[in-house]
């Protein structure tokens, strides 16, 4: 009970507090609405709203999901490959870092010219975006496994194969979470940046522009805050979903229930 | 009690560049006893050890296991080093099992197997627990555990308690001399611990550096079974005393 409170209610007072300096600020210096709103008012253009948000918001959330999973994949397989041929990873890395030099805004246009104003231009930026801190943080759980252990598994006389699975890609798990921490962030500034690119007519990002158009500044900090919880829900998501593929990292014993019983090995 | 030869080495010999690591080596170690390997760093213990194991391919001489060539292939020994090795997202009896995990599918004698060896030596309350909760001498059996339940009549254990406080150390001592009586297994054992490998073993190679190679080999006259009584008879002192003018160069002398 006590951790649940220093874990959940920690956070929400950090949050009440932004919403209180938020507010502070606004009264304080007598900031105009059309500025920048009090953050009740953000809030009500958001309900109020809601009728014409929430198909917008599950948009933005189709474009970070399916971005993010593709990334996450595309990532995964880049970052097993390199890490385990040393000649494509000397062949890739350039390019790998060339890939994140270009700014991502800068690809959208190009997208949109090869797939027109679609949902697909804004995936494959998510995915371009999310890829690189995976493929990165395997490669690197994949070079940093105990050389040790790997020649216990040759003394055992373990095939390259189970040697893979039951030692290396384990070990790579905590760092390949660290990876995609970090790409779930970024997820949703990537689709963001899609959407401005991509105007497939109706999107949160055009939303957003348009409100700012008609100077109501509360929806366009209404938009922020919705495209926030979408990044942070996302990035909570991923963590949860780390806790409950890497127990031995907090716990003293195996679950009942987990990866291992549902897997038999 | 003589028994028939488990593992011979002819003339094995092993070079880093220039560096003999082992000068060509020849022994047998029969099957059933206890064989310490002692000596300072860098006289070639771990490069015997490893070339045993198949992990290097001697640049000459032959291994035989039972009458089989096994040089420089892997998969017919059990091995175990000073670091524990256990892996942290596999509990303990999941650890216990790793090695027909690494060859195999597991199956459930492999699982009843590691239970039964868990409760035997007292870890059986640990079974489900993750290797990160143990205490590092807890770990090590974990690690001599993992190392029992594979099929292989030789084990190979390079320096397993160097990491171990002294008086964790003696337990665990005391503890392999029970398991290894109960196994009726084959040990070869590294160390720097000129006590220990007297009070562990029935015979004693002392190896030199520069180049690497056996200089000694001692029959151990202390009467089996063995307690902490045995570090202080005359005979331990003596064979000690010859021990240490082997390793030291007539500094003692």
């Amino acid at each position: 009970m006590r951790k649940v409170l220093r874990n959940v209610g920690i956070p929400l007072l950090s949050l009440a507090l932004l919403f209180g300096v938020w507010q502070a600020i606004i009264v304080m210096f007598h900031v105009n609405t059309y500025v920048a709103p009090r953050p009740w008012a953000a809030i009500t253009a958001i309900t109020s709203n809601w009728g014409t948000l929430w198909p917008l918001l599950l948009g933005t959330i189709r474009e970070t999901v399916y971005g993010f999973l593709s990334g996450a994949l595309l990532g995964i397989v880049l970052g097993v490959v390199m890490g385990k041929v040393a000649f494509i990873q000397k062949l890739i890395y350039p390019l790998l870092v060339l890939s994140q030099a270009v700014p991502s805004i800068a690809l959208a246009t190009p997208l949109v010219l090869i797939f027109g104003l679609t949902i697909k231009p804004i995936v494959i930026i998510v995915a371009w975006i999310v890829f690189f801190p995976v493929t990165v943080s395997i490669v690197d759980g994949l070079s940093h496994v105990d050389h040790d252990l790997l020649n216990l598994a040759r003394v055992y006389g373990a095939s390259k194969a189970r040697t893979f699975w039951f030692i290396e890609m384990p070990a790579a798990v905590s760092p390949l979470f660290s990876g995609l921490k970090i790409g779930a962030t970024y997820a949703v500034t990537g689709a963001i940046i899609g959407e401005l690119a991509s105007s497939t007519g109706s999107n949160l990002a055009e939303y957003q522009q348009h409100a700012n158009a008609n100077f109501n500044t509360a929806g366009v900090y209404g938009t922020t805050i919705l495209m926030t919880v979408v990044g942070i829900s996302w990035f909570l998501i991923v963590v949860g979903i780390e806790i409950w593929a890497t127990p031995w990292l907090r716990r003293t014993t195996a679950r009942r229930w987990g990866l291992r019983s549902l897997r038999r090995s | 009690m003589p028994q028939e030869t488990l593992l011979r080495l002819d003339a094995v010999e092993k070079r880093f560049g220039d560096t003999v690591a082992l000068s060509p080596t020849s022994l047998s170690i029969a099957e059933g006893s206890f064989v310490s390997v002692v000596g300072p760093s860098g006289c070639g213990k771990s490069t015997l050890f490893n070339v045993i194991a198949g992990l290097l391919r001697p640049d000459g001489g032959e291994v035989t296991l039972r009458e089989t060539a096994v040089t420089g292939t892997t998969g017919h020994v059990g091995y175990m080093l000073q670091k524990d090795l256990l892996v942290p997202w596999r509990t303990v009896r999941d650890n216990i099992t790793m090695a027909a995990r690494l060859t195999r599918r597991v199956t459930p004698e492999d699982t009843a197997e590691a239970i039964r060896v868990a409760e035997r030596y007292g870890l059986g309350e640990f079974l489900n627990h993750y290797p990160k909760a143990l205490s590092g001498g807890m770990r090590q059996r974990v690690a001599f555990m993992r190392t029992l339940v594979t099929p292989h009549q030789l084990l190979l254990l390079d320096e397993p308690f160097g990491a171990l406080d002294a008086q964790t150390r003696l337990e665990m001592q005391q503890w392999l001399l029970e398991v290894w009586r109960e196994s009726g297994r084959t040990v070869l054992f590294i160390t720097h611990d000129v006590d220990e490998s007297i009070f562990l073993s029935d015979r004693i190679l002392v190896m030199s550096p520069r180049p690497g190679r056996v200089v000694a080999d001692f029959e151990n006259p202390l009467p089996r079974p063995r307690t902490i009584d045995a570090l202080t008879t005359p005979e331990f002192v003596g064979l000690k005393a010859q021990i240490m003018r082997l390793l030291h160069g007539g500094d003692h002398a």
